[in-house]
C-alpha cells in the first residue's frame, strides 16, 4: 500500500512541527512572565532609590515621604548601617525585633546575599552607609550562591542548541519506535482488507495492538466466504437440477422418437398415419434440442461448462458443420450456399471446437426452424484485420426491426432477473451469445442482404 | 452398396430399460439385422458374451450393477469388440471418457432410428472390412488392395496420396468430405495450406477414374466445401 509511508511522513512532520511550536510557545510565555516581573520593579532598584531618598538633616536621618509610603505599601522595613561603626544608625517603622542592630563584615556579606532572620534583604548604597531593605518573609526567593563555570556560560548558546537537538532526536526515536509497533500491527490488517475486496479468504493473526480489528476482519472474511460458497452451491444445485431433469427425460423421449421414426417409414400405414408419426417425430426432435440447449445454457450461465480452447482453423470448423447439415438434409428444402469468394482457406482462432461448432449449428438450425417452407442459407467466413467473422444469413421470413433490436439488446428470459411477460424465444441464440462471450467474441444480429435474418459472429484472431 | 453380410453380425445390446431394449431390437430387426442378443445388467452381459461372443456391443453407461465404462474394459480384455455407447449421459466429460477408453462411437439419447442404424453400420463397416473391396464407380472400378483403378480393361496404378484420398472419400461414400478432412487424411495433423496440392491430386484422380475428367460424375466437387465420391456398387 503506497499511502502508508506517506501517512507516516505526514505524521512525523506534524509531530516535529508541533514540538517546535510548543517550545516556541513556552519561550514566549516565559518571556512575558519574566518581563512582567521586571516591570514590577526589582527590589534592588527600590533599595537603591530608598538609599538615595535618605537625607541627613539636623533632626537626624530622615526618609522622604514618598519612599516611606512605598515601603509601607510593600510591607517592607529598612535600616541604615553606618560605614565606620557598623551600627544601625537609622531604622524605619515596623522593624521586626529579631533584626540585629549591630553588624560585622561577615554578617553584612550574608545580608547582601541572602536574608536576615528569614526576611529577604536587598541593599542600597547611601552617603553614610549601607541601606538594607527587608521584605516580608516568603515574598522573594534569593539565589544565594550564584557562581557558574565560565566556559559553561560562554558556550551557553551552543549547549542550549545541542540540548534542543538531542531532545528532538529523542522524541523522534520514541515516535518511530512507538509507530513501528503500530505499523507492524497495521500492515497485516491493511493486507487483509485489500484481499477482502478480491474476495479471497483472509486470516490475520489476532495479536498485537489491533487484534480486535483483526478479529472483525477475519469474521468478515468468513461471512463473505460463506456467502460465496452458498451462492455457488445454489448455482450448482440449479444447474444440477436442470441437468437431472434433462437426463431423466432422455430415455422416455428416445422411446417416443424411436417408435415414431419407425412408424413414419412403415409402409403398412396409410399416408395420413405416416404424416402423424412424422409430426410426433418432429416435435420430439424439438424437445430433444430444447433439453440439450437448456442444459448447455444453464452450464454456460453458471460457468460450469469446462472450456477447452485450442488453436484451430475456423474455416475448417464451419466447413465441417455446413457439410454435416448438407449430408443429413435429405429433402433439400434448406440448401446451404458456401460463399467462396470472400472466404480465405485458413483463419486461425483460439476456441473450444465443440462449443464453436455448437454455435454455428444453432444458427443454421435457427434458420431452418424459422423457415418451415424452406429457404437458402448463406454461410461465409471472412478474415478481418485482427478478427474472424463468421456470417450465417438466410433469405427467409426474417424479423422486424423491433425484434432485431430486442434480440441485440434485451437479455434472454433465462438470464433475466425480472419477470417478463414478453414473448419468449428459444435458447438457440442465447447459447450462441454465451459461447461467443466466453471466447471474447461478439454476436451481431441484423437483417440479411438476402432479405432474411443474419447473424455475424466476430472472434479474435490468433496472434502470429 | 452390398453390405448385407454386416447385418448378420452378432450384436449384444445392454440397457437396464426393457422397453428401450425392445425398441432398439425392433429398429435393428426391421432394418434386416438377424443376430441380436440383449442383457439388462453387467452380470447378464458377461454371461451373454461367454455364450455368444458378440461381434459388436451397444452399451448403456449406467447399469444397475456397474458402469458401462468398466464393463467395456472388462469385455475388451478378452477380445477387441467394437463398442457403441448409447446413453442418456450427454455431458462432454462422459463423452470424452467413453472415447478415451476406446469406444468406437458415443450416442446420446434421444436418437433417431436412422441415426442409430447409420452409426451401427459405420462401425461394422470399419471393423469388418472385406479383405479386397472392389468399388464400382460410374466408369471405372477401384481395387484398394492393389491400389489400382481398372478403367476400360486398363489397370492404372494409384500413388500413395491418391490411395489415401480415395480411401477417405470411400469411407464416407455418398457424403460430402470437407477439404480439411481430406488434407488431414493425406498430410496429417497440421493440414494448413495444402488446398492447392489437394486440387492437383483430385485432378489426377479424376483423370484415372472418370470417363471425362472435366465433367466428373463419380468424384464431384462441392464448391468451397469438399468432394463427394459416388459409388455404384461394392463387392
Amino acid at each position: 500500500m503506497k499511502s502508508v509511508p506517506k501517512l507516516i511522513r505526514r505524521y512525523v512532520g506534524l509531530l516535529l512541527l508541533s514540538s517546535l511550536m510548543l517550545l516556541l510557545l513556552n519561550a514566549v510565555v516565559f518571556a512575558i512572565i519574566a518581563s512582567k516581573q521586571l516591570s514590577n520593579g526589582s527590589p534592588w532598584v527600590t533599595a537603591a532609590e530608598t538609599a538615595k531618598a535618605l537625607q541627613s538633616t539636623e533632626q537626624g536621618i530622615v526618609l522622604s515621604k514618598e519612599s516611606t509610603t512605598q515601603l509601607q505599601e510593600a510591607h517592607a522595613w529598612a535600616i541604615l548601617i553606618d560605614n565606620t561603626t557598623l551600627q544601625v544608625v537609622w531604622k524605619s517603622d515596623h522593624l521586626p525585633n529579631c533584626v540585629p542592630l549591630s553588624y560585622t563584615a561577615s554578617s553584612i556579606s550574608n545580608v547582601t546575599r541572602g536574608y536576615i532572620a528569614g526576611y529577604p534583604t536587598f541593599t542600597g548604597e547611601s552617603e553614610n552607609g549601607l541601606l538594607v531593605l527587608g521584605y516580608p518573609k516568603e515574598s522573594y526567593w534569593k539565589h544565594m550562591w550564584p557562581s557558574w563555570d565560565y566556559h559553561l556560560i560562554a558556550n551557553l548558546p551552543k549547549i542550549l542548541l545541542a540540548i534542543v537537538f538531542a531532545n528532538i532526536l529523542l522524541l523522534l526515536i520514541i515516535y518511530v519506535l512507538a509507530n513501528s509497533k503500530l505499523l507492524t500491527s497495521i500492515k497485516p490488517i491493511i493486507n487483509g482488507i485489500q484481499s477482502l475486496s478480491t474476495s479471497n479468504p483472509v486470516h490475520i493473526l489476532e495479536k498485537g495492538l489491533l487484534s480486535e480489528l483483526a478479529v472483525s476482519i477475519n469474521q468478515t472474511s468468513e461471512i463473505l466466504q460463506k456467502q460465496k460458497s452458498q451462492l455457488r452451491r445454489k448455482e450448482t444445485a440449479r444447474a444440477n437440477w436442470i441437468a437431472g431433469v434433462s437426463h431423466d427425460i432422455r430415455t422416455p423421449l428416445s422411446m417416443v422418437m424411436g417408435y415414431a421414426g419407425q412408424l413414419e417409414s412403415d409402409t403398412h400405414l396409410t399416408e395420413e398415419q405416416q404424416k402423424k408419426a412424422m409430426v410426433i417425430l418432429r416435435q420430439s426432435q424439438k424437445m430433444q434440442n430444447l433439453i440439450n440447449d437448456l442444459n448447455l445454457a444453464s452450464k454456460l450461465e453458471y460457468n460450469m461448462q469446462p472450456i477447452q480452447p485450442s488453436k484451430m482453423n475456423a474455416v475448417a470448423v464451419v466447413r465441417q458443420v455446413v457439410v454435416d447439415f448438407m449430408n443429413t438434409d435429405i429433402d433439400h428444402t434448406h440448401p446451404i450456399e458456401w460463399e467462396t469468394d470472400t472466404s480465405p482457406n485458413t483463419c486461425l482462432i483460439q476456441a473450444d471446437q465443440d462449443l464453436l461448432r455448437r454455435a454455428i449449428m444453432n444458427l443454421i438450425q435457427n434458420s431452418i426452424n424459422h423457415n418451415e417452407n424452406g429457404c437458402t442459407i448463406y454461410v461465409t467466413v471472412q478474415s478481418l484485420d485482427d478478427s474472424c467473422m463468421i456470417t450465417v444469413a438466410d433469405n427467409g421470413v426474417g424479423a422486424t426491426d423491433e425484434q432485431i433490436h430486442q434480440l441485440n439488446t434485451t437479455p434472454h428470459y433465462m438470464v433475466c432477473d425480472d419477470t417478463t411477460t414478453e414473448q419468449r424465444h428459444g435458447l438457440g441464440l442465447l447459447i450462441v451469445k454465451q459461447i461467443l462471450a466466453v471466447h471474447n467474441g461478439q454476436t451481431i444480429i441484423s437483417h440479411s442482404q438476402y432479405g432474411g435474418f443474419c447473424v455475424k459472429l466476430i472472434l479474435p484472431l490468433c496472434k502470429r | 452398396m452390398e453390405l448385407s453380410y454386416l447385418k448378420s453380425k452378432r450384436i449384444l445390446l445392454v440397457d437396464d430399460e426393457q422397453e428401450l431394449l425392445d425398441m432398439v431390437v425392433s429398429i435393428l430387426t426391421e432394418d434386416g439385422f438377424t443376430n441380436i442378443h440383449t442383457a439388462s445388467n453387467v452380470k447378464e452381459a458377461m454371461s451373454q458374451i461367454k455364450e455368444y461372443s458378440p461381434e459388436m456391443v451397444i452399451l448403456d453407461v449406467m447399469l444397475p450393477d456397474g458402469s458401462g465404462f468398466s464393463l467395456m474394459e472388462q469385455v475388451r480384455k478378452e477380445q477387441d469388440y467394437p463398442v457403441l455407447f448409447l446413453t442418456a449421459r450427454g455431458e462432454e466429460e462422459d463423452k470424452w471418457k467413453g472415447f478415451s477408453l476406446g469406444a468406437d462411437d458415443y450416442m446420446v439419447k434421444p436418437f433417431l432410428p436412422k441415426e442409430l442404424l447409420f452409426r451401427v453400420m459405420a462401425i461394422l463397416r470399419r471393423s469388418y472390412k472385406r479383405e479386397n473391396p472392389l468399388v464400382k464407380l460410374h466408369s471405372s472400378t477401384i481395387d484398394f488392395s492393389r491400389a489400382e483403378v481398372i478403367k476400360a480393361d486398363e489397370h492404372i496404378p494409384l500413388t500413395a496420396k491418391e490411395h489415401e484420398l480415395l480411401s477417405a472419400l470411400y469411407r464416407n461414400a455418398g457424403r460430402i468430405v470437407t477439404i480439411d478432412t481430406l488434407c488431414e487424411a493425406a498430410w496429417g495433423d497440421n493440414p494448413y495450406g495444402y488446398e492447392n496440392s489437394l486440387m492437383a491430386h483430385i485432378r489426377r484422380i479424376r483423370e484415372k477414374i472418370e470417363e471425362n475428367p472435366s465433367k466428373p460424375v463419380s468424384l464431384v466437387t462441392i464448391k468451397g466445401l469438399g468432394y463427394k465420391l459416388i459409388v455404384e456398387r461394392e463387392w
